[in-house]
């Protein structure tokens, strides 16, 4: 009772118009780097973090959290219309929603990513609000061997839904790692595979990596192919907005099973966006009744992984505001606007910034709400936009 | 690139991540697990990896990914392709010495061109006009260090 007398005084603050303005001003933006291939939320919060020298903080807050919901639902869109993936989370959805586009399905295939990414924002929401403390003290109780667990869990996963080709996937894991490791040793600080390059110490940024292997990969291949192979007809962003009755019956089940991926997992350290997605999707997968559809068009592989990334957004601003630990790159520049407010993350943030933190909750809501709307009301446009369709179908048709 | 090509690149990659992982430094802290046993266990499994995957190669039971539908490129492949790379490296090489616009209008024309689209004044005033906003809007507005917006230090 007093996490909900404490959310309805969040809400007070909240929908303060000028506390409003800025959580639409993050959802706007957010939404529109989501769209953006290569320019993330944690990119664009640190490109922000100037702000925090002219904003009170509550209101930039407001405005990380809408930024941070926005870039997750935009990020589908891209992923869906033309294969190129805002951010890592959203890979499974450029796999399976851009063959759903191909297919003419491009509307379905971005309604139920909608759709799923307001019921699994919702659902994390109200678990970040309620069930924090059961989830944080799940969370603790991760040692070596669990994580060595989820590791294995996840290399596992990994190299059971890359392409046809286990050990071509195997060899893409291994790479990932190999890369993974340049850098610094944070245990004993020494340089690993830096070839004695100092601007190697701090390792390879996910963000340049996936820019690099997504954005600029697809606009070489794109430069390669030429355009005129790709054949003269446009496809439409296609099909309806409106989900069928056997989309909904397919939809929803992944959804709920995505969300419950993505929240908890998104809490845990080291968890993240990623692992709820490819687990929702292995899941989905093994759970279908048409396993054949998948990298054909599932929509199944469309709602899972797409409510996983969006619960997961909730699941990471758990360990954020009540442990103080940041579990992706967009929490960890969070944590470090706090320090710049001088405000101390940690257990005490809920009683030294309780107005702050309920704000920021209740913002959530908020802001999953206006993404929804705002999406929507985009893509609805967008169908009718010859220009968008051309942007949406670039490769559609090749 | 050939799978049998593949396979090369990836011992060579593998190789080098070898000779890189015997030279990581000893730490004066002593642990158990050190700094370089994860590297000798990624490499390792790189390596073997490399290994099966050259041998299966050779046996021929990797398919050329080239040879598939829609992988064929239209004539100027490779022009456009070194267009495209000619951009960003340009904006690479003048970023220090022309400032931002300049660098990031021509890296714009040559990503632009490798679309097809002509080197003309229409690119270069929309190429330029984008720079300049994004140069004003990150530099001057949120105060990210993009340098100076010429090479006159404006």
């Amino acid at each position: 009772m007093d996490a909900f007398n404490a959310l309805m005084g969040g809400f007070a603050n909240a929908l303060q118009p000028a506390t409003l303005m800025w959580g639409f001003i993050g959802c706007l933006v957010g939404t529109m780097v989501g769209v953006l291939p290569g320019i993330g939320p944690a990119l664009t919060i640190a490109l922000l973090l100037p702000l925090t020298y002219h904003v009170p903080a509550t209101s930039m807050f407001v405005m990380f959290a809408g930024i941070y919901y926005g870039a997750a639902y935009g990020g589908s869109t891209t992923s869906i219309l033309i294969k190129t993936p805002g951010e890592a989370s959203s890979m499974m959805t450029a796999i399976e929603g851009n063959q759903m586009a191909r297919a003419g399905r491009a509307g379905p295939a971005l309604a139920t990513a909608a759709i799923g990414s307001f019921v699994a924002g919702t659902v994390g929401t109200i678990a970040l609000t309620f069930v924090a403390p059961m989830v944080v003290n799940a969370a603790l109780a991760f040692g070596p061997a669990e994580y060595f667990s989820l590791m294995i869990l996840s290399l596992i996963a990994v190299s059971a839904v890359l392409g046809n080709s286990v050990l071509r996937g195997l060899i893409a894991l291994a790479l990932g790692a190999l890369f993974g490791l340049v850098g610094m040793d944070l245990q004993t600080g020494q340089p690993r595979f830096t070839f004695g390059q100092s601007q190697l110490f701090d390792g390879i940024e996910v963000t340049v990596a996936a820019v690099g292997l997504f954005a600029i990969g697809e606009a070489l291949f794109l430069a390669w192919q030429g355009r005129e192979s790709k054949g003269s007809e446009v496809m439409k962003v296609s099909g309806s907005l409106m989900l069928s009755k056997k989309d909904w019956s397919r939809s929803w089940k992944p959804w709920l099973r995505g969300t419950f991926f993505g929240f908890p997992i998104g809490a845990m350290p080291a968890g993240g966006a990623e692992l709820p997605t490819l687990l929702s999707y292995y899941t989905e997968k093994k759970l279908s009744k048409h396993p054949e559809e998948f990298g054909k068009g599932a929509i199944e592989g469309v709602a899972g992984p797409e409510a996983a990334n969006n619960a997961a957004a909730a699941g990471v601003l758990m360990p954020l505001l009540t442990l103080g630990i940041p579990t992706s790159a967009t929490a960890a520049i969070m944590l470090s606007a706090f320090e710049g407010y001088g405000i101390q993350t940690g257990p005490g943030l809920f009683s030294a910034q309780s107005s702050l933190v309920w704000t920021l909750i209740a913002s959530l809501y908020v802001g999953n709400v206006i993404c929804w709307c705002s999406i929507c009301r985009w893509w609805a446009c967008g169908s009718s936009c010859s220009k968008f369709r051309r942007l949406g179908c670039m490769r559609a048709s090749s | 690139m050939t799978p049998w090509r593949f396979a090369w690149v990836l011992l060579v990659m593998a190789a080098v991540a070898a000779w890189q992982a015997t030279v990581i430094p000893e730490s004066a802290i002593q642990m158990t697990v050190g700094a370089s046993a994860v590297p000798i266990a990624v490499v390792s499994l790189l390596l073997a990896l490399g290994l099966l995957y050259a041998v299966s190669a050779w046996r021929g039971k990797q398919a050329d990914e080239g040879l598939e539908e829609g992988q064929t490129p239209l004539a100027g492949s490779t022009k456009r392709l070194l267009t495209l790379l000619g951009g960003g490296l340009a904006f690479m090489i003048g970023l220090p010495w022309l400032g931002f616009v300049i660098p990031a209008t021509a890296c714009g024309m040559c990503v632009a061109s490798s679309f097809d689209a002509p080197f003309s004044l229409k690119s270069l005033l929309i190429c330029g006009a984008i720079a300049l906003v994004f140069w004003v809007l990150f530099s001057q507005i949120l105060g990210v260090g993009l340098g100076p917006a010429s090479p006159f230090g404006v």
